[in-house]
């Protein structure tokens, strides 16, 4: 039957893997009259040469592929009846983009900072944005959601805990107990847990709700004193040239740098360097397993301010930094503390951590282990004391000198005691025999 | 470096090894002088004879039975399945023989079973199937998924070199229709370990095979709305790249899995079980599924178009996940 | 109509000579046939001592046919025997603590408590350890045979079955590989007449199994399979020709199953008249006749084999109870197959 309807000729399919095809020759030409089925081209595939036969019987109009040409499966390669003025070869399948249109169209976004009302007027509290607020003691209430009604998504909380903050004093860690900014003001009631029944205070006594992070350390403190052998030990060291150095390095750092070279970043710079000779003090149980690293990741713990929790940002890649770098991170991670910029990156994956709660005079503590890490060092007051010295011909006298007691708190069933001696002693030695910046 | 498609790298990396190493040899059906029905080993049997690129009887259960034989007796066979779909037809001999004989008596199994696997084609119920979650289930058994011709070669050297059974799914929508650069020198592409396909920042897809170039246009798309896709081919599902899945989780917090498999007990759904266990607190949104429904698969093309998981359903996931 | 090849009885010590086996070779060949038994005899104590979990087989009544075919197996030839044809592993090698070890589950076990049973196997004497899908291995054995051809190595792959595993498609698509490219094995079928409850008419419907050689392109022989020398004849001849590149061969050997399928059936289906001419023709006892009449076998010979033997399993009894059950602590090792797998001799 011939047709006066255009009837598309399009590239056949020849087998299931095969994309497209080669027109090997046209054995009719424009203007021939042709009859359905009978042979109207040769095509060439990957898989197979063949005719390709009419699919209806009419003049054809237009050849649209010419020989030699390879196109994909689906093409329009001919046209038989209708006029010749035909359209340019259609692609084999929508585009992407028009078939994206076809689909419904993104909603709008939520209102930005509506708060939402179902749920007893609590929006959904999503895994990473539960962890993120007790990280970091806000209240998910507080943040304007723009998730789907109203949500608090994690970016939201992130830029919440990011924007810059009232600034608040902050001691200089190594010289005075470190304090951090007071929690956020607008948080008077305790984040999103559920409420414990009511308590009356006794005569006398006055209540305040336990904080997220408050809740964090409890649990953190008790787990790691359930989990690590805990053994503190302690030497005293000779801080002389430590002080010396310091004097000499000050201005200079200061001037050229703008950072203080403080006792804590000489005492951390030879303490990665001292951890590099001992892998377990810087190591991990970890299930059946013992990790160690070929990086010091190291913890500076940061107390907040009026006994409002404790904070343990992470210098990454310490064994990287000099003294010079170490003092400078050691700034930048307090002042990201004060201004509450710290993110969940930069407390997590401490590999040792160092505390130095000898601000107000303290000379020895025990502190609590960071889990999962195996060792924790303590630095504490430097006072001048007498000190039993040998003069230039050999004999004993006694001398004024800087002492700085530095104790070292391990996992026993990780750090052997003589294996954690020697590291202490390898402390002491490269703090009193530092020389030029320590690099 | 040369362009090859999917199906010339898949080629090349057989011809290389059988070149390389004379304990490789391929048997499956129409293999030989036809050069398999994809012509993957097309001029094979002229090249290292008729013992090295055996034409078997229609007999999936001797093919691969017969390789596991020749394997514990020290060669390296290579199986072709004409079609994954008739994998079926073997899955004593992977399952009972081949997968257990490791752990159960110590003999070691090293054989390849290449599977042409995928639709898109209208290949019907029995030319269509990703059958690899079922062998995923079977301890002792590797599944490997390649998406590009470079990892589709290196992945195959890998799977002859490995002293395990390893499944290879080679997706046919891919054989022709992808190309890239790949080295005409050796190399191995390990086994178990994913490819970041495409970084982003908001929004993880977990995928594999073919579905990868549909994320990768469904995340075209997501770009014009601001959000950001990251795309992770895990190229093996068995043994899987957990840390990097869970990895990009972490950065993201929100995920889509995507496959061609049906969807339930698709491995999929051992992915998302995995990222609900291990990276809860991570999560700012449910884990997404996109796969197949559970039927067979379609013969005519508007009904496989409404059974493979097209890039508009992927977008409008992705626009789900962006508003949660 | 049998289509196979009926083979004949084995009559005089010179016939057997002109098959290749001296008097030692005899002696041997019935020690190894009591050893079979009592490791089977004993086992069946233990299990009932309650030492050995799980379900206990036995191949009661398979002894010739199990030794026959391994006595003429050569030491680079493999086979995948089941859980019949205990008389294979002895015949290699197998040492009996280790399989006492196995049944009992224990550390020492040749799968270290993995797998019970007779699902083991010594892969440096040449044996791969069967499945419990019976018919799986036969495909197996064959992809043995096919490494040979391909290798061009003088070795022979060799195949048990039962007439059971005779129904499944494994045995049809293996026998047409195999008979296609005329490869270097011979398919033993241990025909004991039943499967479990199954009668074997309810199996194959032709006379023998082995009738069905000749449609794959290759020969089929039927021998009784109680009577060793016939079954070592019969085997020799066919993995001869097997070497010497002639192809396939369909071994049927019709033995007995002298107890139930395994240690708790009691078979009341097989009918007693059965059980009775079964215990006539034991295998064993076959063959010490035979040795009687016709090897001059003594008194004083045959009590010294028979303390030999016992002892041997005492001992073995002995070490096998010493040996630890394992423990789980690398239950998930070996999973995958590591490259030092691969470090034997197969595979160099």
């Amino acid at each position: 039957m011939a047709t006066e309807t255009a009837v598309d000729v399009v590239m056949p399919q020849m087998g299931v893997s095969v994309s497209e095809g080669t027109i090997t020759k046209w054995l009719k030409q424009e203007g021939d009259a042709v009859a359905a089925d009978e042979p109207l081209l040769e095509i060439s595939t990957d898989k197979v040469d063949t005719e390709v036969p009419s699919p209806a019987s009419g003049t054809l109009t237009q050849i649209l592929v010419r020989e030699g040409e390879t196109v994909a499966v689906g093409t329009k390669l001919a046209q038989i009846g209708g006029s010749a003025a035909a359209p340019a070869p259609a692609p084999p399948e929508p585009e992407p983009v028009a078939a994206a249109e076809e689909t419904a169209p993104p909603a709008p976004p939520a209102p930005a900072v509506e708060r939402p009302t179902e749920n007893g007027g609590r929006a959904f509290i999503s895994p990473v944005v539960a962890r993120i607020a007790a990280e970091h003691g806000v209240d998910p209430a507080q943040i304007a959601g723009t998730g789907r009604g109203g949500r608090v998504t994690k970016q939201d909380i992130l830029a919440f805990v990011a924007r810059p903050q009232p600034a608040a004093k902050i001691e200089e860690p190594a010289q005075a107990p470190p304090v951090v900014p007071p929690p956020a003001p607008q948080a008077p009631s305790p984040p999103s847990a559920p409420q414990a029944p009511a308590l009356q205070p006794e005569a006398g006594e006055q209540l305040e709700p336990v904080t997220a992070m408050r809740r964090g350390i409890a649990e953190h403190m008790r787990r790691s004193l359930d989990t690590a052998a805990h053994v503190t030990s302690a030497i005293e060291v000779d801080m002389s040239r430590i002080v010396a150095a310091r004097e000499r390095l000050k201005q200079e750092y200061t001037a050229a740098y703008g950072v203080n070279p403080t006792y804590l970043a000489f005492v951390a710079r030879a303490t990665v360097v001292t951890l590099r000779d001992y892998p377990y003090v810087n190591g991990e149980l970890r299930a059946e397993s013992i990790v160690t690293r070929n990086y010091v990741n190291l913890g500076i713990a940061v107390e907040l301010a009026e006994g409002k929790g404790l904070i343990v940002p992470v210098l990454r890649h310490a064994e990287g930094l000099n003294l010079l770098g170490l003092a400078r991170g050691i700034a930048e991670i307090a002042r990201k503390a004060r201004e509450k910029q710290l993110l969940p990156d930069d407390v997590q994956g401490g590999t040792f951590t160092i505390t130095n709660p000898g601000g107000y005079g303290t000379f020895h503590g025990t502190p609590v282990i960071s889990q999962p890490q195996a060792g924790i060092l303590g630095t504490y007051a430097l006072v001048k004391r007498p000190w039993v010295v040998q003069d230039e011909l050999g004999n004993d006298v006694i001398a004024i000198r800087p002492i700085m007691n530095i104790t070292l708190t391990y996992d026993h069933r990780l750090v052997d005691g003589a294996y954690a001696g020697r590291f202490l002693h390898d402390l002491r030695e490269r703090l009193e025999s530092w020389e030029g910046d320590g690099d | 470096m040369a362009e090859m498609t999917y199906l010339q790298a898949i080629s090349d990396g057989l011809r290389s090894e059988m070149r390389r190493d004379k304990r490789v040899f391929l048997i499956g059906e129409d293999v030989g002088v036809y050069g398999g029905a994809f012509k993957v080993s097309l001029g094979f049997q002229e090249e290292f004879g008729p013992w090295r690129v055996i034409d078997a009887p229609l007999a999936e259960t001797a093919i691969v039975g017969g390789a596991t034989g020749a394997a514990m007796m020290g060669l390296r066979p290579v199986c072709e399945m004409q079609f994954a779909d008739f994998v079926s037809c073997a899955w004593d001999h992977l399952v009972t023989v081949a997968a257990k004989q490791r752990w159960r008596v110590g003999t070691p199994v090293p054989i390849v079973v290449r599977l042409p696997s995928g639709g898109g084609f209208s290949g019907g119920p029995f030319h269509s199937q990703n059958p690899e979650s079922s062998f995923a289930h079977i301890p002792g058994l590797k599944c490997v998924c390649p998406a590009t011709p470079h990892d589709a070669k290196g992945l195959l050297i890998s799977a002859i070199e490995d002293p395990s059974p390893v499944l290879f799914f080679e997706h046919k929508h891919l054989y022709r229709r992808i190309k890239g650069e790949v080295s005409e020198e050796r190399f191995t592409v390990p086994i178990g370990k994913a490819r970041t396909h495409r970084e982003g920042g908001d929004i993880s897809v977990i995928t594999w095979g073919a579905m990868v170039y549909t994320a990768e246009e469904a995340a075209q798309q997501l770009d014009a709305d601001g959000v950001s896709v990251e795309i992770v081919d895990l190229r093996s599902v068995m043994p899987w790249d957990k840390p990097a899945v869970l990895d990009s989780v972490r950065k993201t917090s929100k995920v889509l899995v995507l496959h061609e498999d049906t969807r339930t007990g698709g491995f999929g759904a051992e992915i998302a079980a995995t990222i609900a266990e291990e990276a809860f607190e991570d999560l700012d949104a449910p884990v997404k599924r996109i796969a197949a429904p559970d039927t067979p698969v379609p013969f005519s093309p508007p009904l496989e178009k409404a059974f493979i998981p097209q890039v508009e359903d992927v977008v409008t996931g992705l626009r789900e996940l962006a508003e949660y | 109509m049998a289509i196979a090849r009926e083979a004949e009885p084995v009559g005089s010590l010179h016939e057997v000579r002109e098959a290749g086996l001296d008097r030692e070779d005899l002696l041997g060949i019935y020690r190894n046939m009591l050893i079979t038994r009592g490791v089977e005899e004993r086992g069946h104590i233990l299990y009932k001592q309650g030492k050995i979990p799980g379900s206990f087989y036995t191949g009661r009544g398979n002894e010739a046919a199990a030794v026959g075919v391994a006595t003429a197996m050569g030491p680079e030839d493999v086979g995948t025997p089941l859980h019949r044809d205990m008389g294979v592993h002895i015949t290699r090698g197998v040492e009996p603590w280790r399989i006492f070890a196995q049944f009992m589950g224990r550390a020492d076990g040749p799968t270290h408590g993995r797998d019970g049973n007779v699902h083991m196997a010594d892969t440096q004497l040449g044996l791969i350890a069967m499945v419990s899908h019976l018919p799986a291995m036969l495909p197996v054995a064959t992809g043995c045979a096919l490494a040979f051809r391909i290798r061009e190595e003088p070795r022979v792959a060799v195949g048990w079955f039962g007439e059971g595993a005779s129904a499944r498609g494994d045995v049809h698509e293996t026998m047409t590989l195999a008979g296609t490219r005329k490869l270097p094995i011979v398919f033993v079928c241990d025909n004991n007449q039943w499967a479990y409850s199954t009668p074997s008419y309810l199996e194959y419907a032709t006379e023998h199994v082995a009738d069905r050689a000749q449609a794959y392109g290759f020969e089929g022989v039927v021998v009784d399979g109680t009577d060793v020398l016939a079954v070592y004849r019969e085997a020799k001849r066919a993995i001869d020709k097997a070497r010497a590149g002639g192809g396939p061969t369909l071994l049927e050997c019709l033995t007995l199953r002298m107890e139930g399928h395994a240690v708790h059936d009691d078979a009341f289906y097989v009918p007693k008249v059965m059980f009775e001419k079964w215990a006539e023709s034991d295998p064993v006892e076959r063959f010490r006749t035979w040795l009687r009449n016709n090897a001059e076998l003594s008194d004083g010979e045959e009590s010294e084999i028979g303390e030999q033997v016992k002892h041997l399993l005492n001992e073995a009894l002995r070490r096998a109870d010493e040996s630890p059950l394992p423990e789980p602590y690398d239950l998930l090792e070996g999973v995958y197959a590591s490259p030092e797998d691969l470090e034997t001799p197969h595979h160099k």
